[in-house]
C-alpha cells in the first residue's frame, strides 16, 4: 500500500497539494475580507454573493460529474428546492413581522399563506426542510436510477427530463407555489428590512463563507478514502464491483451530498435576488451548470468555482450591454473548451498553440467520463 | 293586442294552408296582400311558404319571382296593380305579363318579416330553381328553420329533385321538419333517422323533444326519444375515444420521426444529439423557404410545396448533420457527456442564429387545398387531412428507414458497427464514414419531422425544445438498435400523453410519463427492445 511507503502526512497538508484549490480558497478569504470591509457598492456586493451561490452550485455538480463521472443535467431542481423553501420561509417571516399581505396571497386567490408553511417561519426548520427535501428527492431518484444501473448519457437525459417536468409542474398555479409568478415581495431577512445594505452584505458574506467551507470540506472528503473510491467508480465501476465494493451506495452518497449542496446554494441565492420562480427549473439553466464545470475544469473542485465565476461574470457584464451576444459567446466557449481544452481552462497552462497538428490535443484525464 | 290578433291570424293561415294541400296559389290576392303593409306581407310570405309543396311549377316560379322582387326592392306597389321591374321590362306582379310600370314604391321589409320572405323565396326556389346549385343554396337557407317548416315541403321537394346527392340532403334536412309532424309514426321514424347520424347537434335536437307534450303522453314516442338519445350518446363516446386515439397517433408520428434519428445515432455512437430539436425546427424553416421560393418562381406548384420540400429538407438537414459530425461530434466520440454539452451549444447557436436572421415570429404557412378540412367519420370524429398527412408521412418514413437499415449496404454497415464497432472495423467497415452517414440520416429524419409539423404546429425558433425531451423519453423507453422499439415507445408515449391529458391536464401527463419511464427502467434498464449483449 502506498501509505506504507510514503511518509505519513497530515490530511490538511495533503489537501494543500492542489495549488489551485489553495489559491481559490485564499481568494475566497480575501473576497470575504473585502466584502466585510465595506468598501464596495451594494451592487458589487450583491454580484459577489450571487456568483458565490453559482460557484457553490457548480461545486456540487463537480462532486458527481468530476469525481463520480455521473453527469446530472437536472441540478437546477435541487437549487430550486432550496430556493422555494427559503422563499416560503421569507414570506412567513415577512407576514409575521410586518403584517403586510404578500402579493402571492392575492394572485393565488388565498386568504392567507397555507397553514402547512407555518413551521418554516423558523430558519432552522427551513434549513432542515431544504436539505431534507432535496436529500429525499435525490435519494429516491438516485436509488431508482443507480439500482437499475442507469448511467452516462441515459442518466443525463433522464435528469434533464426530471427538471423539465418539475418546471412544467411549478408553472401551474394549482401546484400551489405561485405558478408562473413564483414568490417575491420579501420584506425582512432575519428581522432586518431587505433594503438595508447590511442584509446584502451579510448574505454575500455568508455565501462566500459557505462556499469556502464547502470547498475545504469537499477537498478533505475527496482526498480521503471516499474520494478515491469515487474516482475508481468513475474509471472502472465493474472492476470495483468485482472487488466487492457496493458502488450503488458510493454513488448514492455522493449524489445526495451534491443535491444538498445545490439546495444550500439555492437557499442562499433567493434572498439575494428577491425572487424565486419556475425559470430556475428550465433545462437550459441546468445544462449551463454543467457548462460552468466543463469550462472551469472537472474533478478538481477549484475548476468548477473558477468556471462558474468566470462564465457568470461575463454573462453579467454582457447582459447589461449586449444581451443578444451572450448566447453566441456561451456557445463558442463550450465548443472551444470541448474541442481544445478537454479538462477546461485548467489546461490553459499546459496548452501549446499548435492548433492544427493532430498530436496537440490535450488528452482527457478520463477516457470514459 | 292588435299584434297578438295578427299573429293568431297568421298561424291560422299557416294551419289552413297545411291542411289544404291541393290548393293552387291565389296569385292576385297574395300579390295584393304583399303590398298591404307589414302584417299583410308576413301573411303573404307565410302563405307562400305553406303552399310551396302543393304549388304547380308555374306557381312556384312566380312565387320565387315575387319574393325575389320583394327582397331586391324591384317591386312597385301601385294603387290597383303592382309591377316588377325585370331585365326585360316591367311585368305585372300577379300574372307576370308585360305591363305599364305602377307608380308606387317597394314595401319596407322589417327585421321581423324579412326572414319570412327569405324563407318563402327559399321554399319556392327549392322547387323552381333552375340549377342544382340554386336549389342547394335554397336548402341551406331553409336548413336553419327546418324545424318550423311543414314536413311535406321537403318530402315533395325530394320526390321531385332530379339530383341524387341533393335529394339525400333534402331528405336529411326534412328529418328535422318531420320531428314536428302531427303523425307520431313519422316523428318516430325521423328520430330514428336523425339518431343514425350522431352528432352534438342531433343530440340537442332530440333532447329538446323531452319537453314535448307527446313525450309524457305517448309511451312509444318517449321510448323512441330515449332510444335515440342512448344511441347518439354511445356513438359520441365512441367518436371521442376515436378522436383521442387519432390525436395520440399523430403526436406519436411526430415523436417517432424526431426520435428515430436519435435512436440510430445513440445506438451507433453512444451519443445523444441535444440539437435534434433544433434540426426539427430547421426542417420546418427549410420547408418554409421552399414554399416561398415556389411562390416566387412557380406559383402553380405552391399547392404541392410540402411534397416538393421533402427531398430538399432531408438533404439540407442531413448536410447540417454531417457537418456537425465532421467538425464536432467525431472529435468527442470517447467523451459522450461532453458531446451532450457541445451539441447543446450548437442548438443554442442555431436557435439564436435563426432568431437574429429570420425573427422570432411564427412563420405563416399556406395550407394546401388537399390538406384543408377532413372527413367526418362517426359522431364528431373528423379525420383531419393535416394530421393524417403526418401519420401517413411517418408511416412512409418508417418503411423507408427500415428499408435503408435492412436492404442497403449503408444499413448493413450501420448495423454492424452498432453491434460491434471494433470487429466491424477489423473486417474493413469504414466506421468513421458510417458514423458520418448515420448522423446525416438521423438529422435528415429530424428535418422531415419538422416538415410534417408545418401544417399542424406553430413554427418558430423555440419549437424544437418542446419536442426534444419527449424524444429522449422515446429513446430511453424504446432502447436502441431496433426500429420496433422506437415505434412502440413513440406510440406508447404519444398515446399516454394524449390519454392522460383530458383527465388530469398536460403537465400531469408529462409527470406520469416520466415516472412510468423511471419505473420501467427498474424492470428493463436497456429499454424495450435491447440488443442482446453484455450488460455494462
Amino acid at each position: 500500500m502506498s501509505a506504507a511507503i510514503a511518509p505519513k502526512r497530515s490530511l490538511l497538508a495533503r489537501a494543500a497539494d492542489d495549488r489551485m484549490v489553495v489559491a481559490v480558497a485564499l481568494a475566497l478569504v480575501a473576497t470575504a475580507a473585502v466584502v466585510a470591509g465595506g468598501g464596495l457598492s451594494g451592487y458589487r456586493v450583491n454580484t459577489i454573493g450571487q456568483l458565490a451561490c453559482f460557484a457553490l452550485l457548480a461545486l456540487a455538480l463537480d462532486l458527481i460529474w468530476g469525481y463520480a463521472g455521473i453527469l446530472s443535467l437536472g441540478h437546477g431542481l435541487f437549487f430550486a428546492i432550496g430556493g422555494y423553501v427559503v422563499g416560503m420561509h421569507l414570506l412567513e417571516r415577512s407576514v409575521a413581522e410586518t403584517g403586510v399581505t404578500p402579493d402571492i396571497v392575492q394572485f393565488m386567490g388565498w386568504k392567507a399563506l397555507p397553514g402547512w408553511w407555518g413551521p418554516l417561519e423558523s430558519f432552522p426548520v427551513a434549513l432542515l426542510a431544504a436539505m431534507g427535501v432535496s436529500f429525499a428527492v435525490a435519494f429516491v431518484f438516485g436509488w431508482a436510477s443507480f439500482r437499475s444501473r442507469v448511467s452516462g448519457v441515459y442518466f443525463a437525459i433522464i435528469t434533464q427530463a426530471l427538471v423539465y417536468v418539475a418546471m412544467l409542474l411549478m408553472f401551474r398555479n394549482d401546484t400551489g407555489f405561485g405558478g408562473n409568478n413564483g414568490m417575491t415581495g420579501f420584506q425582512v431577512v432575519f428581522g432586518v428590512p431587505i433594503q438595508d445594505p447590511a442584509v446584502t452584505k451579510g448574505l454575500a458574506l455568508a455565501s462566500v463563507l459557505v462556499l469556502l467551507a464547502a470547498l475545504v470540506a469537499c477537498r478533505l472528503l475527496m482526498i480521503g478514502r471516499f474520494g478515491r473510491l469515487l474516482v475508481a467508480t468513475r474509471d472502472d465501476e465493474v472492476r470495483l464491483r468485482s472487488l466487492g465494493y457496493e458502488t450503488l451506495r458510493l454513488k448514492l452518497k455522493v449524489w445526495c451530498l451534491s443535491a444538498v449542496l445545490a439546495a444550500l446554494a439555492g437557499l442562499l441565492y433567493v434572498p439575494q435576488v428577491g425572487i424565486i420562480n419556475p425559470r430556475v427549473l428550465s433545462p437550459e439553466l441546468s445544462i449551463e451548470i454543467a457548462v460552468w464545470c466543463a469550462i472551469g475544469g472537472r474533478g478538481r473542485l477549484a475548476g468548477a468555482i473558477i468556471g462558474a465565476v468566470l462564465v457568470n461574470a461575463v454573462k453579467f457584464a454582457l447582459s447589461a450591454s449586449l444581451p443578444e451576444l451572450w448566447p453566441f459567446v456561451l456557445a463558442a466557449l463550450v465548443v472551444v473548451v470541448a474541442l481544445i481544452f478537454p479538462n477546461g481552462l485548467l489546461d490553459l497552462g499546459k496548452w501549446k498553440p499548435t492548433l492544427l497538428s493532430r498530436s496537440r490535443a490535450l488528452e482527457a484525464r478520463d477516457a470514459t467520463p | 293586442m292588435r299584434m297578438g290578433r295578427r299573429l293568431g291570424l297568421l298561424l291560422l293561415a299557416l294551419a289552413a294552408a297545411w291542411h289544404s294541400p291541393a290548393l293552387a296559389h291565389d296569385r292576385a290576392q297574395i300579390a295584393t296582400q304583399a303590398c298591404s303593409g307589414a302584417a299583410g306581407l308576413s301573411e303573404a310570405a307565410a302563405t307562400l311558404t305553406a303552399g310551396a309543396s302543393s304549388a304547380t311549377p308555374e306557381d312556384a316560379a312566380w312565387a320565387a319571382t315575387l319574393t325575389g322582387a320583394l327582397l331586391d326592392k324591384t317591386i312597385r306597389c301601385g294603387a290597383r296593380a303592382s309591377t316588377i321591374e325585370s331585365p326585360s321590362g316591367f311585368i305585372d306582379a300577379a300574372t307576370l305579363a308585360k305591363a305599364a310600370p305602377a307608380d308606387g314604391s317597394a314595401p319596407v321589409l322589417s327585421l321581423k318579416n324579412r326572414p319570412l320572405v327569405e324563407t318563402a323565396r327559399a321554399a319556392a326556389t327549392l322547387f323552381a330553381g333552375a340549377t342544382a346549385g340554386e336549389r342547394a343554396a335554397a336548402l341551406r337557407a331553409l336548413e336553419r328553420r327546418a324545424a318550423s317548416l311543414p314536413p311535406e315541403l321537403f318530402e315533395t321537394a325530394a320526390a321531385r329533385e332530379p339530383d341524387a346527392g341533393l335529394k339525400e340532403q333534402i331528405l336529411g334536412v326534412g328529418q328535422s321538419a318531420l320531428l314536428n309532424s302531427s303523425d307520431v309514426a313519422k316523428r318516430i321514424a325521423a328520430i330514428e333517422r336523425i339518431a343514425a347520424q350522431p352528432s352534438r347537434r342531433a343530440e340537442t335536437q332530440i333532447a329538446a323533444l323531452k319537453s314535448d307534450p307527446a313525450y309524457a303522453k305517448e309511451p312509444v314516442f318517449a321510448a323512441a326519444v330515449d332510444a335515440g338519445l342512448a344511441s347518439i350518446d354511445r356513438w359520441l363516446r365512441v367518436s371521442s375515444v376515436a378522436n383521442t386515439l387519432y390525436n395520440g397517433l399523430s403526436f406519436a408520428s411526430i415523436l417517432f420521426m424526431a426520435a428515430v434519428g436519435l435512436a440510430i445515432i445513440f445506438g451507433l455512437m453512444g451519443v445523444i444529439n441535444l440539437a435534434q430539436g433544433e434540426f426539427i425546427m430547421l426542417g420546418a424553416y427549410v420547408a418554409y423557404a421552399v414554399q416561398e421560393t415556389l411562390r416566387a418562381v412557380a406559383p402553380g406548384l405552391l399547392d404541392w410545396y410540402l411534397i416538393l420540400a421533402i427531398p430538399v429538407v432531408f438533404l439540407a438537414i442531413a448536410a447540417v448533420g454531417v457537418a456537425l459530425e465532421a467538425t464536432l461530434v467525431r472529435r468527442l466520440y470517447t467523451r459522450p457527456l461532453m458531446t451532450l454539452l457541445a451539441t447543446w451549444a450548437v442548438s443554442l447557436l442555431i436557435v439564436n442564429l435563426v432568431r437574429v436572421g429570420v425573427g422570432t415570429q411564427n412563420l405563416q404557412f399556406v395550407t394546401p387545398s388537399w390538406l384543408a378540412g377532413g372527413k367526418l367519420l362517426v359522431g364528431d370524429f373528423i379525420v383531419t387531412w393535416n394530421r393524417l398527412f403526418a401519420i401517413v408521412f411517418a408511416g412512409v418514413t418508417l418503411v423507408a428507414t427500415w428499408a435503408v437499415l435492412k436492404r442497403t449496404p449503408l444499413g448493413l454497415n450501420i448495423r454492424a458497427v452498432t453491434q460491434n464497432r471494433a470487429m466491424a472495423g477489423c473486417i474493413g467497415v469504414p466506421t468513421r464514414r458510417v458514423d458520418m452517414m448515420a448522423f446525416g440520416l438521423g438529422s435528415g429524419l429530424a428535418g422531415l419531422a419538422g416538415l410534417a409539423l408545418c401544417p399542424i404546429y406553430n413554427v418558430n425558433p423555440q419549437m424544437g425544445s418542446n419536442f426534444v425531451i419527449d424524444s429522449f423519453m422515446v429513446v430511453v423507453l424504446g432502447g436502441v438498435g431496433t426500429l420496433a422499439g422506437t415505434v412502440v415507445a413513440a406510440l406508447g408515449v404519444g398515446q399516454i400523453n394524449v390519454l392522460i391529458e383530458p383527465l388530469y391536464g398536460a403537465v400531469a401527463a408529462k409527470v406520469i410519463v416520466l415516472l412510468m419511464i423511471v419505473g420501467f427502467l427498474q424492470w428493463r434498464p436497456e429499454g424495450l427492445y435491447a440488443v442482446k449483449g453484455r450488460r455494462k
